[in-house]
């Protein structure tokens, strides 16, 4: 009991003495424990709202897609592109009861115990305002289906004349309730908005739903710019043209859902077996549209885990600076409590108490924080069921966040702790400062170069350690830095669709993440340049103090240490932009990365130098002007 | 008090340094004025807390004095900005301190050079002379060691040569044996003696005797104030063998 | 002169007056040279009329002192081997000065702290005169050991001046 109070009030009086120190401290360990909780909990989050919507929706096992008379596929072999080819009547009618056919034996094929449709679809060009976007337009019922009924957002369900839109796709085109919108010229009024299991919102529409014959291509729309809205049969029937045919789906459910594979290996198998009918639908498991549905998240969290992982690693790099920094007052407090007796454990925890004290509190809020701000990441824009409000919590996430706060802490102070406690008690006690090194090289070399710089490489050389931390730091900042511009390069395509004018709901979330993300890498990396020119300013002291009574000027002297600072970060600078684009390929996965233009990176170097500079000048300019005599008199004390 | 035939390399005139506000005020250096002559050593004694080496930082430029005047080879210094103190030290006044402050990563010779080389000199120059400053110490042999492996003596002696590089005006040595045993103390003695013989001025700040006898003139400071100020020259009245017990 | 010195210096042999006076200024430096010369030859005169010391006259010249050789009696190696034992230290002289500045206090002859700065500044004096004839000498000589010691004990003599500086002006303070 005794030692645990020990600890405590030594801890206690530590955190009192150095508050502006332990304050951003937490701040630094909890930046990097917000942004790693935010990417866990949306990591769980992927299965969670589609099963909601299937229950709500009733959502089909297997869907079945019908084209017009084409081969399945916009642009399969020998196809002509949609909308150039004329059909006949007879044509589109022969294809009309092909279809029926196929669909009459799916709704019979064993295994299936309950089915909707088929619902006529027609795909046209929508229009609100000055946006221009693809739509599949299907035709339903007012009477609620038996499988797929999509569940209302907001407004009301299919009428005359009116339209119901995919939340997802709403948000995009920037339409609300009361809207007019055309359809191939035809106008619609919006009256509701819905989410449906059945399909994939927009952008990813495509994975599943690509086969009708869409106007992609001549007209300039992209893929990405493809959505659901529902409308009356007569509606849908209305929008059909000669060379622009109604396609057809089914939505089929499964006696066993789990085996939906299984059922689609088999049928497609069979119709494969019969290009005689050429009406063989295109069939899509239920696993399938919620896997690519995840693609959603997945690209969040995508951005989201190296961010987290870049901002730990800063955590760790501005404890460790700050833990180099007051090593004599450790290994004289070693001295003093081995003294009295302590066990080399103990004296291992006295020394961690504070930062492991820290890292618990910041744990905690980064928990709170990223808990609070996943549902504005996950709410708006996913076509999915309500606000997946609790993204949980669970236990395993909260666990691994605190450990990797812990972690964070002990890893930058465990080495110090353990070589402190581990010199004998006499040497802890007369607290020898750590000794510089000397770079006979480095130090024969300086003397050719003008002061400043003289001074800069030799206190280089003093503390190679720190100098190799500094680097490091940087780097880690840049490598930041360099991803988001290289997001920036390849998004901006992506982004802005060929000024269509609509958002890819997508890339703007990510882009506003990335925002949030930068800002955060930005203030983490402000920090850590603070605390590291802090500490190379107290480093340098004497050795300064001790120059200037030799005749060198404050200016030199400030110089001197500005230029230490910029040398060790020009390789961290160096190193990360590669580092950088590799960290976007990897988040990426595969997608062709764009590098940013030359400029960009050439003008973020100079301007990270030119931040370190002047963060480093500050302190540096201010110590330089204090007089010599006190601060020589102080560190012989 | 000049000597005949000289304008004195430094002058201070009611010179002040004082700590603290007005109920705390501490009176470190009290309305002190003084002159050196070129080629004189001037030593100030006084118990630990009597300002002497506060006044030798003022002296030096070390430190800013809170009221006075103080000139070096006739030119105002109190004044100065601290990048003109910077140029003044360079140029003109060579420091030795009580712990020494050599480079714990540079050898003797790197040590001594480089004063010369923060005043812009060319390298090898700074080299030759600092090698040579070294010879002067009886140090040659020692060039290439590092502090860590010189003796307190070796050390404060290559302190002194690093004050001799850019061929100061003054020098100011602080305590200079105060971290030194009776042995080291010697070999500084001899080198200041020396260092006498060949012309240069020389202010040194101590509390031991020994070092004081070394000079040519003697000033007691007490709380901040001068009580007193001792002709060393010109020979003692009692002989040397009474003092050894060879009488009676 | 002390005789026990005297006495010492013939132990390793025999030895005219003139030889003694070699051995002595050697070992003594220049603090030989205030010596008086004549000194010896009267301590020497002492210890043989004491019977430590027999005196030998060189055949067949005139009395002069510097002809006679000088040797150890059995009782003068016996009075050497005796004082080589003893731990005695040369007498310290402070009561002198002590009582010098506590009767002119009492009787207001004088300022007793002009007194200590008076002989503080002799002190000084000779401090300086033998620190610069022990720097003179070679290193480690037998001289130089000797001014050393010299040097030393004026400085504790003026440690202790400094600390009668201080008592007698707190002194002054007090009715």
């Amino acid at each position: 009991m005794g030692r645990t109070l020990l600890i405590g009030r030594l801890t206690a009086r530590d955190l009192r003495r150095r508050p502006t120190q332990a304050a951003l401290l937490l701040l630094a360990i909890t930046a990097a424990t917000a942004v790693l909780t935010l990417g866990l909990v949306l990591h769980g989050v992927t299965n969670h709202p589609y099963q909601q919507t299937r229950g709500a929706t009733r959502g089909p096992d297997v869907v079945a897609q019908f084209s017009g008379p084409v081969t399945p596929g916009p642009f399969g072999p020998g196809s002509p592109p949609p909308g150039q080819v004329k059909y006949s009547p007879q044509a589109i009618a022969a294809n009309a009861r092909r279809v029926r056919i196929v669909a009459s034996e799916l709704i019979h094929a064993a295994g299936v115990t309950g089915h909707s449709g088929l619902y006529p679809v027609a795909s046209a060009v929508a229009q609100a305002g000055r946006r221009l976007a693809a739509v599949v337009a299907e035709g339903r019922d007012q009477t609620a289906a038996a499988v797929d009924q999509p569940k209302l957002a907001s407004g009301h369900w299919v009428s005359a004349g009116g339209i119901v839109l995919e939340r997802t796709y709403a948000d995009a085109l920037r339409v609300r309730l009361g809207d007019r919108i055309t359809l191939n010229g035809r106008p619609f009024r919006v009256v509701g908005t819905a989410v449906t299991a059945a399909s994939v919102p927009m952008p990813n529409m495509c994975y599943s739903s690509c086969d009708y014959g869409l106007p992609f291509g001549p007209r300039g729309i992209s893929p990405r710019h493809l959505g659901l809205a529902w409308i009356t049969r007569a509606g849908a029937q209305a929008l059909a043209t000669p060379s622009d045919p109604l396609g057809y789906v089914l939505n089929l459910k499964l006696s066993d859902p789990a085996r939906a594979q299984a059922f689609v290996n088999r049928y497609g198998h069979q119709f494969a077996q019969n290009p005689a009918t050429s009406a063989a639908p295109s069939l899509t498991t239920w696993q399938d549209i919620r896997n690519v549905d995840g693609l959603l998240i997945r690209d969040e969290t995508a951005v989201l885990s190296p961010g987290a992982w870049v901002a730990s690693l800063l955590a760790i790099g501005t404890l460790a600076v700050l833990a180099g920094g007051r090593m004599s007052e450790r290994i004289r407090r070693v001295g003093l409590l081995k003294a009295v007796g302590a066990t080399p454990g103990l004296v291992t925890l006295a020394l961690m108490a504070e930062n492991l004290i820290l890292a618990l509190a910041a744990a905690s809020a980064g928990l709170a924080i990223g808990r609070l701000a996943a549902p504005l990441i996950t709410s708006p824009g996913a076509g999915l069921v309500g606000a997946p409000g609790a993204p949980s919590l669970t236990l395993p996430i909260a666990g691994l966040v605190v450990g990797v706060a812990l972690a964070v802490a002990m890893a930058a102070t465990l080495w110090p702790a353990i070589r402190a406690a581990r010199t004998s008690t006499v040497s802890a006690l007369a607290a020898p400062v750590r000794r510089p090194r000397r770079r006979a090289g480095l130090i024969r070399l300086s003397r050719h170069v003008p002061v400043p710089l003289l001074f800069g490489l030799r206190l280089v050389a003093r503390r190679p350690r720190r100098a190799l931390l500094s680097a490091a730091c940087i780097a880690i900042t840049m490598t930041g830095v360099v991803a988001v511009l290289a997001f920036h390069a390849t998004a901006d395509e992506k982004l802005y669709g060929g000024g269509t004018g609509i958002t890819d709901p997508v890339m703007a979330r990510d882009t506003q993440m990335l925002l949030v993300l930068t800002v955060v890498l930005l203030a983490l990396s402000g920090i850590n340049a603070v605390f590291t020119a802090w500490a190379t300013v107290l480093d340098a002291r004497q050795a300064a103090a001790v120059a200037r009574a030799l005749g060198a000027s404050p200016e030199q002297v400030t110089a001197g240490v500005v230029a230490a600072q910029v040398l060790s970060a020009i390789p961290g600078v160096l190193a990360g932009i590669p580092l950088g684009i590799a960290l976007f390929s990897v988040a990426n996965s595969g997608s062709i990365t764009t590098v940013p233009p030359a400029w960009w990176l050439v003008l973020t170097a100079f301007g990270t130098l030119l931040a370190v500079a002047a963060l480093t000048a500050i302190p540096a300019s201010i110590g330089a002007r204090q007089p010599v005599a006190g601060i020589l008199q102080s560190e012989t004390a | 008090m000049n000597e005949d035939g000289g304008a004195p390399v430094l002058r201070a005139q009611g010179l002040r340094k004082q700590f603290g506000s007005s109920d705390t005020l501490v009176r470190a250096v009290d309305d002190v004025s003084l002159a050196v002559a070129e080629g004189e050593t001037l030593a100030v004694m006084g118990p630990s807390g009597c300002g002497k080496s506060t006044l030798l930082h003022l002296l030096g430029g070390l430190d800013r004095p809170s009221g006075g005047e103080l000139y070096l080879a006739g030119q105002r210094i109190d004044q100065l900005s601290e990048r003109g103190l910077a140029r003044l030290r360079r140029r003109a006044v060579g420091f030795v301190f009580q712990a020494f402050h050599l480079m714990d990563e540079l050898t003797a010779v790197e040590n001594v050079e480089l004063p010369a080389l923060l005043a812009g000199a060319a390298p090898r120059a700074a080299r030759r002379r600092a090698a040579g400053l070294l010879e002067q110490v009886g140090l040659a042999d020692r060039a290439g060691f590092l502090p860590s492996a010189l003796s307190g003596g070796q050390r404060q002696r290559v302190a002194v040569a690093r004050a001799l590089a850019n061929d100061p005006l003054v020098i100011l040595a602080d305590e200079p044996a105060g971290n030194l045993d009776s042995e080291a103390t010697l070999d500084v003695l001899r080198l200041f003696d020396t260092l006498h013989t060949a012309g240069q001025t020389l202010v040194v700040v101590t509390h031991d005797s020994r070092i004081a006898a070394t000079a040519d003139r003697l000033i007691t400071m007490r709380d901040g104030a001068f009580v007193d100020e001792t002709r060393l020259t010109g020979g003692s009245g009692g002989s040397l063998g009474a003092l050894a017990g060879l009488e009676g | 002169m002390q005789q026990e010195v005297v006495l010492a210096m013939l132990a390793k042999e025999p030895s005219h007056g003139y030889e003694l006076r070699a051995r002595l200024g050697e070992a003594l430096g220049p603090l030989g040279d205030a010596m008086n010369a004549g000194q010896i030859y009267v301590t020497l005169t002492r210890l043989e009329k004491a019977g430590l010391v027999s005196v030998e006259h060189a055949a067949g010249l005139p009395d002069r002192p510097d002809r006679k050789v000088y040797a150890l009696t059995p009782a003068g190696q016996q009075r050497v081997a005796d004082w080589l034992a003893e731990v005695s230290w040369p007498r310290p002289d402070l009561a002198e000065f002590h009582l010098k500045l506590v009767a002119a206090a009492a009787a207001r002859l004088a300022d007793p702290l002009s007194i200590v700065d008076a002989q503080r500044r002799e002190l000084l004096r000779r401090l300086r005169d033998a620190q610069r004839a022990a720097l003179a000498e070679p290193a480690r000589s037998d001289a130089a050991l000797l001014l050393e010691g010299i040097v030393l004990r004026l400085q504790a003599d003026l440690r202790w001046l400094e600390a009668c500086e201080r008592n007698w002006t707190t002194r002054k303070g007090r009715p």
